[in-house]
């Protein structure tokens, strides 16, 4: 659940947090495609590296090292999986190695550039430049929920099953189908009290005038600065170097 | 018996939820613990029946450490209920809800249907066996919720907040059931806003505040005490508040009160 802690978003000053969302998009969209494009170790250090100063810079050190330790469990399994299969196909050695080594890598740079994303900006802000960039508000706003209560379903799922442990509920206990069922007791009152929840933010939010007018206004817009468009320029220029260098060596 | 030594807890390093706790509370005891929001009332009792253990000090249930019990043991002696009766319930019928924790506990099929009924009966859920809880009324699955535990017999009972969304019949039959329990020799300790409540029949208080106990001793006392309750913003119950505005002796007792009353003002009893 550690991973989590990478995508918790607290209100920072920093310039990576008043940095424009649609700027930080374009790096989460751009960088993440050469990650999964890249398939050497080399290039995907130097991309997790690239990384490093805007995590400096917007002072997340803290949650985003946690969430890429608590990722530690699936690169595990990434690098396990990889390396059996690349063996079965009867790769060499050494670049079954390699190529595992880099799979897992693939992965520590996504949780690094995603975390980096969620952690500097507000759910607000998402939204918002969702709607900027023409995506029909309810969806905006669907996505926007999901993402706000999840923290709230972790602690839920907590008090839940403390209260069915105080009954006597063995979590661990029995074999491998039991240990399944046991989670229905914690699982049905979470999807029960999440359905209760949406209906009631439904009719909060209806009693508040939701969806009254088909033309929403905004009271904040994002606007591009001087720091987003510089931003930008770095993104975009080290992309597509990165790309053109890339297919003209013929190395990835 | 329940024995809190010096115990602190915190959930990250810095919080404090609970600051050097030590209570006891023995065996058939009535108490209520009392305090703000965020006081650690319910940190308190999730120690007792060791869902939590403490940071520093130790939690002893009839002399054993929590610490080196499962939740499950300690759970069988231990009855908690939940504030929300919506975190728990999740059986098919009322009555399979009911006998969840008889069945966890290992209790006979006859057993366990007879504790169901007994269970049905006492908190008037008897038309209901075969309803599945979802369909039930707030106050409904509040006694469900109440009675899933209290059936499997547990010696100590504590409730959290048990009264939020009950009418004043259904506070008076839970009144009468914790005092019938606790008749039996049961130790019931209550974690509670409502003062009315605690003020009516539960003779010890433990008054929390920021983590730390603030009062501990009888409840007529220290529902009297205004620096005490406004320390922990509680509002004393309307006979403490009426003595008080008419400046004599508090009481939590209605006759009491009325024979002050008539010191006070010089008169006979009409």
């Amino acid at each position: 659940m550690k991973v989590l802690q990478g995508f918790d978003y607290r209100r920072g000053t920093s310039i990576v947090h008043k940095m424009d969302p649609r700027a930080k998009l374009v790096y989460l969209i751009l960088f993440s495609s050469l990650a999964v494009y890249f398939l050497s170790p080399y290039l995907l250090i130097f991309l997790f590296l690239s990384s490093v100063p805007m995590v400096a810079l917007a002072r997340i050190g803290g949650k985003w090292s946690q969430s890429i330790k608590g990722s530690a469990y699936f690169i595990v399994i990434i690098f396990v999986i990889n390396f059996a299969v690349n063996l079965i196909q009867q790769l060499p050695l050494v670049d079954a190695l390699t190529l595992s080594i880099a799979m897992s890598f693939r992965f520590v740079v996504l949780i690094s550039i995603f975390s980096s994303y969620f952690l500097t900006t507000s759910p607000e802000d998402l939204t918002q430049s969702m709607v900027q960039l023409k995506v029909p508000y309810d969806y905006a706003l669907t996505f926007n929920m999901a993402m706000r209560f999840v923290p709230t379903l972790s602690k839920e799922a907590q008090i839940i099953m403390d209260a069915q442990k105080s009954r006597g509920l063995e979590m661990e206990k029995g074999s491998f189908i039991q240990k399944i069922r046991n989670y229905i007791p914690v699982l049905v009152p979470l999807i029960v009290s999440s359905f209760r929840r949406a209906e009631l933010v439904a009719d909060a939010m209806e009693s508040r005038a939701f969806g009254a007018t088909k033309k929403r206004t905004s009271l904040y817009t994002l606007r591009l600065g001087d720091v987003d468009y510089a931003f930008l320029c770095i993104v975009v220029t080290s992309f597509a170097a990165l790309l053109v260098s890339s297919l003209l060596i013929g190395f990835r | 018996m329940i024995a809190f030594k010096g115990v602190s807890y915190s959930y990250l390093p810095g919080s404090t939820i609970l600051d050097d706790v030590s209570l006891l509370i023995g065996d058939g005891e009535l108490v209520a613990i009392l305090g703000e929001n965020g006081a650690g009332k319910t940190t308190l009792v999730k120690h007792i029946n060791g869902l939590l253990k403490p940071s520093k000090g130790t939690v002893l249930i009839n002399g054993k450490d929590t610490r080196e019990s499962t939740v499950a043991s300690t759970a069988k002696s231990v009855g908690l209920v939940f504030q929300n009766p919506d975190h728990q319930l999740f059986a098919e019928t009322v009555e399979k809800e009911l006998s969840f924790a008889l069945t966890n506990f290992g209790f006979s099929p006859e057993e366990s249907q007879e504790r169901v009924n007994w269970a049905m009966r006492e908190f008037s859920l008897e038309g209901y066996r075969e309803r599945p809880p979802f369909m039930l009324s707030g106050g409904e699955r509040k006694r469900l919720a109440l009675a899933s535990v209290l059936c499997y017999g547990p010696s100590i009972v504590i409730l959290d907040e048990p009264t939020t969304g009950q009418d004043s019949g259904q506070k008076d039959r839970l009144a009468t059931l914790l005092k019938k329990l606790n008749g039996e020799g049961k130790t019931v300790i209550i974690v509670t806003h409502d003062m009315e409540f605690v003020a009516d029949f539960i003779p010890r208080t433990v008054l929390l505040s920021g983590g730390r106990v603030l009062a501990d001793g009888a409840t007529a006392e220290i529902l009297a005490r205004k620096e005490l309750l406004d320390r922990a913003s509680l509002v004393p119950p309307q006979l403490i508040d009426v003595c008080w505005s008419l400046g004599v002796q508090p009481s939590l007792q209605l006759d009491e009160v009325a024979r002050n009353v008539e010191r006070l003002v010089g008169g006979e009893r009409h």
